[in-house]
């Protein structure tokens, strides 16, 4: 429950006419103010988390608007109109902000190929004279563990 | 001492301008007198910072409010110990603290090497010896603490936020990771230079690099420590740029300390070290641009100012600087890599570097995103720590992973039987783990399973990331037990095997392990101290429980389990702010705990003489007649309002001072290690009905606490060791041998 003060009555009306539709306000009214950001201008918060007084203020602003029976999507977008993309807490995932959101995840598994790849390149500078080992040789083994022990 | 300490900077700069040149004429003549000249000059400007803070620490203490610096971040009233702090509480002392570290260990370096590595010394001092020559250049220059302003009664104080007892150490130990980083990247730069590219130069600053790489994770930690206990938000880490600043470097450090290992083994990747030896100092300079330009603005940016374009032509030369030496040096540095298996040690450490360095660029490239895209598409974004956690959470899990597979595979060549033996029972720890992790927490893990599938149906690739989240926690728990147990097995069997060869008893067998192979033992003690960080991590953020509450005195909340009693409020005044004392009772289940006092303060600024006044009044009647005493309180919130109606513009500062109560309980083992956390919102004066934000952050103190662990295990590998000093010694004679 993160209801802020100013809306407790509204809410309480809500829950009184249509139990169904409190609950849909309040998932409308979390998901806003998890995308929206804190502008007091401390390092970026979303109004959900930002502990600072403008944070509640920003709270209440947004709860009358979802009172008022706008939708999240409207409220953000009423916020960005205002205040610029900058006002989300993170960018749409769209564009070229799909950089920041995939970037990361994509290097991953490319930069696990490239180790990969070098590792395959140097196994091959062994020399092949070398006869190739039997794991489960027994005296390898003993070897091995003797090597650990030491 | 204004002057004086102005002058003394001046020399100083003199003296490291001079070392800088002669240490180079040193290198090209091979003139052993015009590097004993270069090394005096390093230490004579070592000497002279050092009178200058002195000096500047004599101006606080004497409260000379005509010097600009003094004004900003001291005030009359200030405790001593914060008008100490102050040095470093804004840009131009923090520049000149900075040079200071920097200055006492190019002494040290110097001290140490006096009869050693006399081929890479003129190098390593002139790159130590220009480094310090910028900082003072714009100490000097630039932003220079001892600049004179008008007379002033009094000075403005320190921000409140930094009154604080971490404030004492965090940021000097944070700038010993920082400036500590210089000494390695020196050698690096004179082996290149020199062509003596061979295990020398890495053997000789291991203690520095280790030092560093610890100073550096101590002042994270701290700082995570300070933000969660003083900003008062309820998180501790909220990748900030400046904590991304501080977290790069360590990151590339971490893997440095790890992919050297392989260079001493077996002579590989030489220039892959050399080139995270110049990333880390890079970034480690990059960290301090951050901190102290604002580029991207950031609640740790308290002072801001031109110094950015300077730092951007030093940063520049001396990244593709190094990366053009780098090159030019190639040939010298080819190895004869060699691999045996894809299953080996080598191969594993080879993928713990790709992480860390991969983990430093992701977090680089979302630090910068917002510029990047103000560039592209001209359009500013914000980052905020939702997809930072998003992004970064996968890289974290596959390092922890290997984290507890490097050190169990064997060098050169892993066998089958041999995995079987070592991975059987942390795989199966690791696999309850999760498992037991995923069935506690079974509605939101099927619910985030549907909304997964319904995420992929509808191709929304950001919504599926999001129900992924869910997951990260329990892994994060599953692959810490894992490795937890692969450091639990190693340490079983060397005790083992030293009680079966020396017929020692445990503890003995154990101490003697940590004492004979200091490096190896030491390392799983970190590698165990990071899992219980990432525990603290995983179910803090994961399981953490929040509740807004308005209540009148006695009125009572009930969060996770907990019931907390509002008892009242009351007004007072201390040091040099008016606060809102609330007090709770807590309760676990019925069984009382103790109170809880959380504060808001409002430091109130003294320039203005009412303010002083109302102030010292309450201050007065502090301990006598408590209803004249809260009337003279309340005096003092009355005429911050007006004056700040009249002057229009705030004339305090407000702080909160939060509530916290941590569990160590035997008896509540499900709340081990867990924080009852209370932010006072608003507090009516005066029906006293006031709200609160209370947090409940599961396992929160295992961070703290696996820092500890982690420190001690890095203190063991960084005692001296002997076998460590005949390598060292080895590693010279051959070169030495080479060179004849």
């Amino acid at each position: 429950m993160r209801w802020p003060e100013a809306a407790l009555p509204a809410l309480a009306a809500l829950a009184l006419s249509a139990g169904a539709l409190a609950a849909e306000r309040e998932s409308e009214y979390s998901r806003a103010i998890e995308t929206i950001r804190c502008d007091c201008g401390c390092h970026p918060q979303s109004v959900a988390d930002c502990a600072c007084g403008r944070a509640a203020e920003m709270r209440r602003e947004i709860a009358a608007q979802i009172d008022q029976g706008r939708s999240a999507e409207e409220v953000i977008a009423a916020y960005v109109a205002r205040h610029g993309e900058q006002i989300r807490i993170v960018p749409e995932a769209r564009g070229f902000s799909l950089v920041a959101w995939l970037g990361p995840l994509v290097l991953l598994p490319v930069a696990a190929w490239l180790v990969v790849a070098v590792l395959r390149r140097w196994r091959r500078r062994v020399e092949p004279a070398l006869p190739a080992l039997d794991p489960d040789d027994p005296y390898l083994a003993r070897v091995e563990r003797e090597l650990e022990g030491s | 001492m204004i002057a004086l300490g102005y002058y003394a900077l001046a020399a100083a700069l003199g003296f490291a301008v001079w070392a800088t040149l002669a240490a180079a004429v040193a290198h090209r003549t091979g003139r052993a007198d015009v590097q004993c000249s270069a090394e005096r000059g390093v230490v004579a400007s070592f000497a002279l910072i050092l009178v200058a803070v002195v000096a500047l620490l004599h101006a606080f203490l004497t409260d000379r409010f005509e010097v600009n610096y003094v004004y900003s971040y001291s005030s009359a009233a200030q405790p001593v110990r914060y008008k100490l702090a102050a040095l470093w509480g804004g840009q131009a002392g923090s520049l000149l603290f900075w040079v200071a570290i920097l200055g006492g260990m190019a002494a040290l370096m110097i001290r140490a090497n006096r009869r050693r590595n006399r081929a890479l010394m003129p190098i390593a001092t002139a790159v130590v010896a220009g480094t310090m020559s910028f900082f003072l250049l714009l100490c000097a220059f630039v932003e220079n603490p001892f600049e004179l302003g008008p007379p002033r009664p009094d000075g403005v104080g320190l921000n409140p936020q930094l009154k604080n007892y971490w404030m004492l150490i965090h940021p000097p130990t944070l700038y010993l990771g920082y400036v500590g980083f210089t000494i390695p990247f020196a050698f690096a730069i004179a082996a290149l230079v020199t062509r003596r590219t061979d295990d020398v130069w890495f053997r000789t600053t291991r203690r520095w690099t280790l030092a560093a790489w610890f100073f550096l994770g101590a002042g994270i930690l701290l700082g995570a420590y300070w933000a969660y206990i003083e900003l008062g938000w309820g998180g501790y880490w909220a990748w900030d740029p400046v904590e991304n600043a501080s977290l790069m470097p360590w990151l590339t450090g971490t893997a440095f300390l790890h992919s050297v290992m392989i260079q001493e083994k077996k002579g590989m990747l030489k220039v892959w070290n050399v080139l995270l030896v110049i990333l880390t100092f890079a970034l480690s300079i990059f960290g301090t641009f951050l901190t102290r330009s604002g580029i991207i603005s950031s609640v740790h940016s308290f002072a801001t100012s031109g110094i950015g374009p300077a730092f951007a032509v030093f940063l520049g030369i001396v990244f593709f600087g190094s990366l053009a030496l780098l090159v030019l040096r190639l040939e010298d540095l080819r190895s004869a890599a060699r691999l045996e298996s894809l299953l080996s040690r080598e191969s594993t450490f080879l993928f713990n570097n790709m992480v860390l360095v991969g983990i430093a660029a992701c977090v680089l490239l979302l630090t910068t995103f917002p510029i990047l895209s103000e560039w592209v598409t001209s359009r500013k974004v914000t980052m905020g720590p939702p997809i930072f956690n998003l992004v970064n959470v996968p890289w974290a899990l596959v390092l922890l992973f290997l984290a507890g597979v490097g050190p169990l595979i064997a060098w050169r060549k892993a066998t089958a039987s041999h995995l079987k033996r070592q991975f059987t029972v942390p795989l199966l720890v690791g696999g309850w783990v999760t498992l037991a992790a995923l069935v506690l927490d079974v509605r939101r893990c099927t619910a985030a399973l549907g909304g997964l599938f319904r995420s992929f149906v509808r191709l929304d690739v950001v919504g599926a990331l999001e129900h992924v989240q869910t997951f990260y926690a329990p892994l994060a728990f599953g692959i810490g037990a894992f490795v937890l147990a692969t450091v639990a097995v190693e340490f079983h069997r060397g005790v083992r095997l030293r009680r079966h060869r020396h017929g020692e008893t445990a503890a003995r067998a154990l101490a003697m392990l940590l004492w004979t192979q200091k490096r190896r033992y030491g390392g799983y003690i970190v590698h165990a101290g990071i899992v219980v960080i990432f525990f603290g991590i995983a179910g803090s953020s994961a399981y953490r429980v929040e509740h807004v509450a308005e209540l009148s005195p006695g009125e009572a909340a009930q969060v996770a389990g907990y019931t907390l009693r509002y008892e009242g409020a009351r007004l007072e005044v201390e040091d040099d702010h008016a606060s809102t004392v609330v007090e709770l009772s807590l309760f676990d289940e019925g069984r009382f705990l103790g109170y809880l006092e959380a504060e808001q303060r409002q430091h109130p600024h003294f320039v203005y003489p009412q303010l002083r006044e109302a102030f010292e009044r309450a201050l007065e009647r502090r301990g006598a007649d408590p209803a004249s005493y809260t009337q003279a309180v309340r005096e003092v919130y009355a005429r911050i309002a007006a004056l700040a109606r009249e002057v229009g513009r705030e004339v305090h500062t407000p702080s909160t001072e939060v509530a916290i109560r941590a569990s160590f309980s035997p008896l509540r083992p499900t709340r081990f290690a867990e924080d009852v956390y209370v932010i006072p919102l608003w507090t009516d004066p005066d029906t006293q009905r006031a709200s609160f934000r209370i947090f409940v952050h599961p396992l929160v103190n295992l961070i703290w606490l696996g820092g500890i662990l982690a420190a001690l295990g890095a203190v063991v590998c960084v005692l001296p060791d002997l076998r460590e000093r005949a390598r060292l010694g080895v590693a010279r004679e051959a070169e030495r041998r080479a060179v004849a």
